[in-house]
């Protein structure tokens, strides 16, 4: 959602470099207020941030532009996962190369990846650099909210900026730990340095959401301070093994994720004369919808709810995952009968949005009428349905569908979608999810 | 030993042209007006033929020495003489003659069919099917009510079989001499109540059964039912050449449900299975007891097996993106 624009305007920051400039106004120079602390803070940052481009190995041109920054004396530098992606994926096709602001330029080695929080570490061959240092506040988690902080990086190839913003904690309801910064982020700055007025790193250039405005978003310092500790301490990424290090973190996380969503509990959810089940985890939003007010009057009443956990894992420019929707759609007729109801029902007893991106396998799926024998439960007639991710073994988006078939006249139309899950985590959820869904009491 | 015989001679269509009773022990063939049998052909010489009775009483025919010569009905080599007890044509220059015997066996007299009979047949299917359409189309009405919506496609239907059904009674008329519309529109109508059965049936089954796949391959049916359809309307023309018409027709068919074919499962190789539950009914026509929610889980392990598979083949290639949308 969000990192995916990021990715498409890098790629059109690549495409157009300054196309619509306006010429600027010839006016005399006025005696405006300088933001002292700005000014300051990008002097002391100048020699210690880099545009970190990723070339095509054969044209030796840029495909995609970020930002970096030094944050030690031997050359480490941080940036975004998702800017250096296409090398970490295939690294025969593309090289790594940064751009200081002095005009130097060199070659970049990829040292670790952090793909679950969009961070990669990577290093400049060069002795006693100039470097940032991480802010003390922001590892503990104490930077109080309304402080000044400032962002850097090469947005849209423009030239390197510092832009002055707000810090505004971190962002509620979102299973990422992800600060909220007031302020213009824009593509190119990916992976650039976010600092308190002292210069010290706060967090880390990732995002904004499209559908607002200056509403950015950073990782935290402390995610970037242990993958840097990670790629001192540890061996440095094989280049040719990084896929296997992307496929394994995403397990990782997807590992994670199910955990916590276990952890956070379930609720019910009553949906006329049907229950089913609702996370009652805090970053799981849900979002109601009917078609009562449509005009004329619909011959089926439909209110929906949908749950997302609004996660969503940049692995490269075409798989985005780590998702899961829950939705419940009951329907009621309001003048059709059983046959004309029952072939209504199944007009929306479609899961949406399973673009067949070869990315994935083509999807496979298995239907059946479930229930118990005891008749406990509503009989369902359902269908679960797999993708695997051809890149990555033993990930699957995984879709399961379900409709109520107890009644003639009302249905509950239940849908779980699961995107980059093990197999193992999909069918114990589905099965919750399968079992949860009874009749109100 | 009968003295009578018969002589027929063909049209270019085969049918008979001229017959002719021959009283005497011999005849006499060509395109001189001196004949026993005159035939207007230009590769015919005047005095051609010369038809009488062997020594065992059967028909012979012998050439009098023409340019052309005498040639078996359906041989390509050409004879002085030819015996017509086995097979009684011959054929000199472009003319097919038949020689008969008076004791040559006929066949059995065929009843008739009653008058009108078709006719009110065709206006039972006719009934059975509208009201069958009208009940499908009902039975899935989810908008408003409208006569639009129910009639039109009703119509449509109703000129297409009138229209198809014209095309066999032309095709009739032209090779049989009879256009027999009643008896067209009869086999039609019964093909397209054949069609709506196996496709009612198929779509309850795969809904009862829970069987999806049933459902997505049943035009399959129709080909078949198409089949049979133009099968009865050609036995009903009854062509000569029936065996090459079927052949044709068998051929025309199987390539047009191998394209159906080929082209669902170049969707399905690149999309896969789609996410949906098919066609729906009333619950009560639910046909399979239910899985346990462990169990359905536990045959679900097809699909992953599935997927696993498809993952060591080659990704499909074909005009799709290959952009992996979360929304």
């Amino acid at each position: 959602m969000t990192r995916r624009f990021l990715g498409l305007a890098l790629a059109l920051a690549v495409a157009s470099p300054a196309s619509a400039q306006a010429p600027a106004p010839q006016a005399p120079p006025a005696p405006v207020p300088l933001s002292s602390a700005a000014e300051r803070v990008y002097e002391m940052a100048k020699p210690r941030i880099l545009q970190v481009r990723t070339l095509l190995q054969a044209a030796g041109r840029q495909t995609t532009l970020g930002s970096g920054f030094v944050v030690s004396a031997d050359g480490y530098a941080i940036t975004n996962y998702h800017v250096v992606s296409r090398f970490a994926l295939d690294p025969g096709t593309y090289r790594l190369e940064y751009l200081a602001p002095d005009g130097g330029k060199g070659p970049l080695r990829l040292l670790a990846i952090d793909v679950a929080h969009d961070l990669a570490v990577v290093k400049i061959d060069h002795a006693s650099l100039p470097h940032f240092e991480f802010d003390p506040r922001a590892l503990a988690g104490t930077l109080p909210k309304g402080e000044r902080i400032y962002a850097m990086g090469n947005p849209l190839d423009l030239g390197f900026t510092i832009v002055e913003g707000t810090h505004n904690g971190l962002v509620d309801k979102s299973y990422d730990e992800r600060i909220h910064f007031s302020g213009a982020i824009n593509p190119g700055m990916s992976g650039g340095p976010v600092t308190d007025s002292e210069g010290r790193i706060v967090g880390v250039n990732v995002a904004k959401r499209v559908d607002g405005e200056q509403v950015g978003f950073l990782v935290p310092a402390h995610f970037a301070a242990a993958l840097l500790e990670r790629a001192r301490l540890g061996p440095p990424l094989a280049v040719d093994k990084a896929r296997e290090e992307v496929g394994r973190q995403l397990d990782a996380w997807q590992a994670g994720f199910y955990r916590r969503l276990e952890r956070e509990g379930f609720r019910d959810a009553t949906f006329g004369p049907y229950r089913g089940l609702e996370s009652a985890a805090p970053w799981m939003t849900c979002w109601a919808a009917t078609n009562a007010d449509q005009v004329p009057k619909p011959r089926v009443s439909i209110n929906t709810t949908r749950c997302s956990s609004a996660t969503g894992i940049f692995v490269s420019d075409r798989i985005l995952t780590g998702r899961v929707d829950i939705t419940y759609s009951y329907h009621r007729s309001a003048g059709l009968n059983a046959f004309q109801f029952a072939h209504e029902l199944a007009q929306h007893a479609a899961a949406a949005g399973f673009d067949p991106g070869r990315r994935l396998t083509e999807q496979s799926c298995t239907d059946a009428f479930v229930g118990d024998a005891g008749g406990a439960r509503p009989v369902l007639r359902a269908t679960w349905c797999m993708r695997a991710y051809r890149e990555f073994e033993g990930l699957y988006n995984v879709t399961l569908l379900a409709a109520t078939q107890d009644r003639d006249g009302e249905a509950l139309l239940a849908q779980l979608a699961m995107q980059g899950v093990s197999e193992a985590n999909a069918l114990a959820l589905g099965k919750r999810f399968l079992e949860e869904l009874r009749w109100a009491r | 030993m009968g003295a009578v015989m018969w002589i027929e001679v063909l049209s270019r269509h085969g049918e008979v042209a001229l017959r002719e009773r021959i009283d005497a022990a011999e005849a006499r063939v060509g395109r001189a007006f001196d004949n026993d049998v005159v035939v207007d052909d230009p590769h015919v010489a005047p005095h051609h033929l010369r038809i009488f009775r062997g020594e065992d009483g059967e028909l012979v025919a012998e050439d009098l020495g023409s340019v052309n010569g005498l040639y078996p009905e359906h041989g390509a080599d050409r004879v002085p003489r030819l015996a017509l007890a086995a097979s009684p044509g011959l054929r000199i220059g472009r003319t097919v003659l038949r020689v008969h015997d008076a004791a040559h066996a006929v066949p059995a007299e065929k009843p008739l069919t009653p008058p009108r009979a078709h006719a009110a047949w065709a206006a039972g299917l006719a009934v059975a099917v509208l009201g069958g359409l009208l009940l499908i189309e009902w039975l899935g009405l989810t908008t408003e009510r409208s006569a639009n919506v129910m009639v039109l496609p009703i119509l449509g239907f109703a000129a297409v079989v009138v229209l198809w059904s014209g095309l066999w009674a032309l095709l009739s008329r032209l090779l049989f001499g009879q256009a027999r519309f009643a008896l067209q529109l009869r086999i039609a109508l019964t093909a397209c109540l054949a069609f709506l059965l196996w496709d009612q049936a198929a779509e309850w089954l795969s809904y009862g059964l829970a069987w999806r796949a049933l459902d997505e391959y049943s035009g399959f049916g129709a080909w078949a039912v198409l089949g049979a359809a133009c099968y009865g309307h050609l036995l009903s023309i009854g062509p000569r050449r029936m065996r090459i018409a079927m052949g044709v027709l068998v051929a025309l068919l199987a390539a047009g449900a191998a394209m159906q074919y080929a082209s669902k499962a170049e969707a399905r190789r690149i999309a896969g299975d789609a996410a949906t539950l098919g066609e729906l009914k009333p619950p009560r026509f639910r046909l399979v007891a239910p899985l346990a929610p462990g169990r359905f889980l536990e045959e679900s392990q097809a699909a992953k097996r599935a997927v696993d598979e498809a993952r060591k083949r080659e990704p499909p290639s074909g005009p799709l993106s290959d952009f992996d949308a979360s929304e």
